[in-house]
């Protein structure tokens, strides 16, 4: 047991923390023009993977290092730590193509995923189908060489700047529900694909519905065999947690700083139950960081990511929504009346987070499952 | 990177949790009626109580984490011997002072020691300032443990439990509690070995924190299984009460806690022997305050899962309850720990 990097990780951790110095594009965060904030993210995504920054842990045939996924985590860390523009997240549509593609569709679509020359977006939840994914009833109707889909997809993160969708839509309507999805991999720009942006609480556009009208899909673009698609998707959703976490963490560590900084600015911290709180808060972030990286750890140990994400996902969305809390009674008058800059609008960005990637009962409900409570 | 256990690590928990698993209670009239110096002896020869003891070199047997390895297995068996008392705490004092002979008495099973603790169990004592104090986990023990004061820094002194205290009345059943009947006599303090070092007092400390928070994750996992096995089996309006919603999620929030604060307290056992000492503390007092956080609701939530028959005396829960509610207490409760955190971590840079 050590805690600390083995001297390969040191080592490479050193070599990104002064990378990121030399190429973290200055003022990024303040760049306001949504365009020119996409072209932003865009362009790190490409100047990551020219530095080879971009699939760490993925197999090398694919084109990634091969790495553990304990690189991906130093990667995630060093960009939160440094406050570099948002990491691209290839990963788990990445594990989708190399678990289930075949290789001529592994060949079309790994390369420009990983360069960022193609923008993805996930297309699996539906205004009908929310914790209850496989209820989904976008179909895709087998017609000839094609398939022919036709839905509503909500909560797509990135569907306004994404070029293809990991789709999931039902190819069987006479069987169980969970066995007659399949996944598709399509271009969002194909006739009768339409994209409207979701504009959340906070009054920004963090993620997007996207609408599907007789869009044919030619049938190579399957991913995996006809009725596979729960099961891809279980994959996915197992591989959007872990490494990345530790992201959140490091912004998590930047948040408290900046609060603590509130803090001291109205002479609070003369007053011992405020003192408390703010220890508390860092508590909460060391309590979850430490969870991630055992989770981590089993991982690189080689086991299977399992359900014990859900332990972390509870845990990082009570330290996070806390630490809104805290900094709202920090701010008191000054949140509310526009006097205090985007602290209201985290404080709504900070709600979602118990809600999306299986809200905080559903993981709960897996927790359950998996402590073999009955049915 | 890597936060597993070892292999070792690994055979020593099993080797530790079928003892503790034999000896652990299953309801509470097991602490009048069983052998535990049988329990004693068998973790003696298995070599558990020399984990603090030195070898050639001077490093202790066995780190932080292995401490904590048994420690968690003697909490989740509520275990009602001193093992922190005595293996670890008493232990660690006698080796940083340099009676290494002593300890050896003590890891052989042959002599027991406890630690004398402040008046609100916040910490070890220390002479002349504390007059009224508690001896912890001094089941078997004739002597305890603390500190005094002198011109060459802090000395372990050691106290004869023969007079001068009276039991008291302990939350915690598995434990030995006693108290002094008016301020230590300085006569009576006898120095042990060579002064310790501030690093000395640090390193005990964090060790102190680790160990215990181990014990109260032990008492919290063992306790939320027992309630979980009950949710399996009890029925009420024809079903089993673990197929309710209500008893789920009341299950998957203590365990969650419980494995939070497990987490913690894993780092803060590897940081004692691992990081300087102002961050192996820094870790103890993180894990502590999260296991004092917990630790009160996750027992709670267990004999609530018990019901009506969770209330009753005669049950297990309020043993475990006890224990988690001493744990939180001794060596600093959650507010002063939090307390402690943000004098490191507010310094108004």
């Amino acid at each position: 047991m050590d805690y600390r990097d083995t001297p390969e990780e040191a080592g490479f951790r050193a070599d990104l923390r002064q990378w990121l110095a030399d190429h973290i594009p200055a003022g990024w965060d303040k760049i306001e023009d949504e365009q020119e904030a996409v072209a932003l993210r865009k362009g790190w995504h490409r100047t990551l993977y020219q530095a080879g920054y971009v699939g760490l842990s993925w197999p090398v045939e694919y084109g990634g290092r091969g790495l553990s996924p304990v690189y991906d985590a130093i990667l995630n860390e060093e960009s939160g730590n440094l406050n570099a523009p948002p990491l691209p997240s290839v990963g788990y549509i990445g594990r989708a193509i190399f678990t289930y593609a075949s290789e001529e569709q592994k060949q079309r679509f790994l390369p420009p995923l990983l360069s960022g020359d193609t923008q993805w977006c996930q297309g699996f939840s539906e205004p009908e189908a929310g914790s209850d994914l496989a209820s989904l009833r976008t179909s895709a109707r087998l017609d000839g060489d094609h398939y022919v889909v036709n839905g509503q997809k909500m909560w797509t993160s990135g569907g306004q700047y994404a070029d293809w969708c990991l789709l999931l839509a039902r190819t069987d309507p006479d069987v169980p529900k969970h066995k007659g999805i399949s996944a598709f991999l399509v271009s969002v720009k194909e006739p009768g694909v339409t994209v409207r942006p979701i504009v959340i609480a906070s009054g920004e556009a963090e993620t997007a519905e996207v609408f599907w009208d007789d869009v044919r899909i030619p049938v190579h673009q399957r991913l995996g065999a006809p009725g596979e698609g729960w099961r891809i998707a279980m994959t996915t959703v197992s591989y959007e947690r872990g490494p990345a976490d530790i992201g959140f963490i490091a912004a998590y560590r930047r948040t408290l700083r900046k609060v603590e900084h509130l803090a001291a600015e109205r002479g609070l911290l003369e007053q011992p139950e405020w003192r408390k709180k703010l220890a508390r808060a860092y508590v909460q972030g060391e309590v979850l960081r430490l969870n991630c990286m055992e989770q981590l750890s089993s991982r690189v140990s080689g086991r299977p990511p399992g359900p014990e994400g859900s332990v972390a996902k509870l845990l990082w969305a009570d330290a996070e929504q806390s630490l809104q809390h805290l900094a709202m009674d920090i701010l008191g008058a000054d949140e509310l009346t526009g006097s205090a800059e985007g602290w209201l609008s985290s404080y709504f960005t900070s709600r979602p987070v118990s809600v999306y990637g299986g809200s905080a009962q559903i993981q709960k409900n897996i927790i359950a499952r998996m402590l073999d409570l009955p049915r | 990177m890597l936060t597993l256990l070892t292999d070792e690590q690994q055979m020593l928990k099993e080797v530790a949790g079928e003892i503790a698993g034999s000896a652990g209670l299953a309801n509470p009239s097991d602490l009048t009626s069983r052998n535990w110096a049988a329990t004693w002896q068998s973790l003696a020869q298995s070599g558990l109580l020399a984990l603090r003891t030195r070898d050639e070199d001077g490093s202790p047997v066995g780190s932080g984490v292995e401490v904590a390895v048994v420690a968690e297995a003697m909490g989740a068996g509520l275990v009602p011997v001193p093992y922190l008392g005595s293996a670890i705490l008493a232990t660690e004092l006698l080796c940083l002072a340099g009676a290494d002979d002593d300890a050896a008495r003590l890891a052989e099973g042959t002599a027991r020691a406890g630690v004398l603790l402040n008046r609100d169990l916040s910490g070890l004592a220390r002479f002349p300032a504390d007059g009224m104090v508690y001896g912890w986990d001094v089941d078997g023990a004739e002597e305890a443990l603390a500190l005094t004061d002198s011109p060459e820094g802090p000395r372990v002194v050691r106290v004869s439990l023969a007079d001068g205290f009276v039991p008291a009345v302990s939350a915690d059943l598995t434990r030995r509690l006693l108290r002094s009947d008016g301020p230590i006599d300085p006569a009576r303090l006898t120095t042990v070995g060579r002064p310790l070092t501030p690093e000395d007092l640090l390193r005990w400390e964090a060790l102190a924190l680790a160990a215990v928070c181990a014990d109260v994750v032990g008492v919290m996992r063992s306790a939320l299984a027992k309630a979980i096995a009950y949710a399996k089996e009890r029925v009420q309006y024809g079903v089993l009460i673990g197929s309710f919603q209500a008893i789920q999620h009341m299950c998957a929030e203590a365990y969650v806690a419980a494995e939070a604060a497990a987490s913690a307290t894993s780092y803060a056992a590897w940081a004692v022997d691992a990081l300087d000492p102002a961050d192996a503390l820094l870790a103890g007092w993180t894990a502590k305050a999260q296991c004092a956080a917990v630790a009160r609701d996750v027992t709670e939530t267990v004999m609530q899962v018990f019901g009506g028959i969770g209330q009753t005396y005669e049950h297990i829960a309020h043993v475990h309850t006890r224990r988690a509610l001493m744990d939180s207490l001794v060596f600093g409760d959650e507010n002063a720990l939090l307390l402690r955190i943000a004098d490191v971590r507010l310094t108004g840079e």
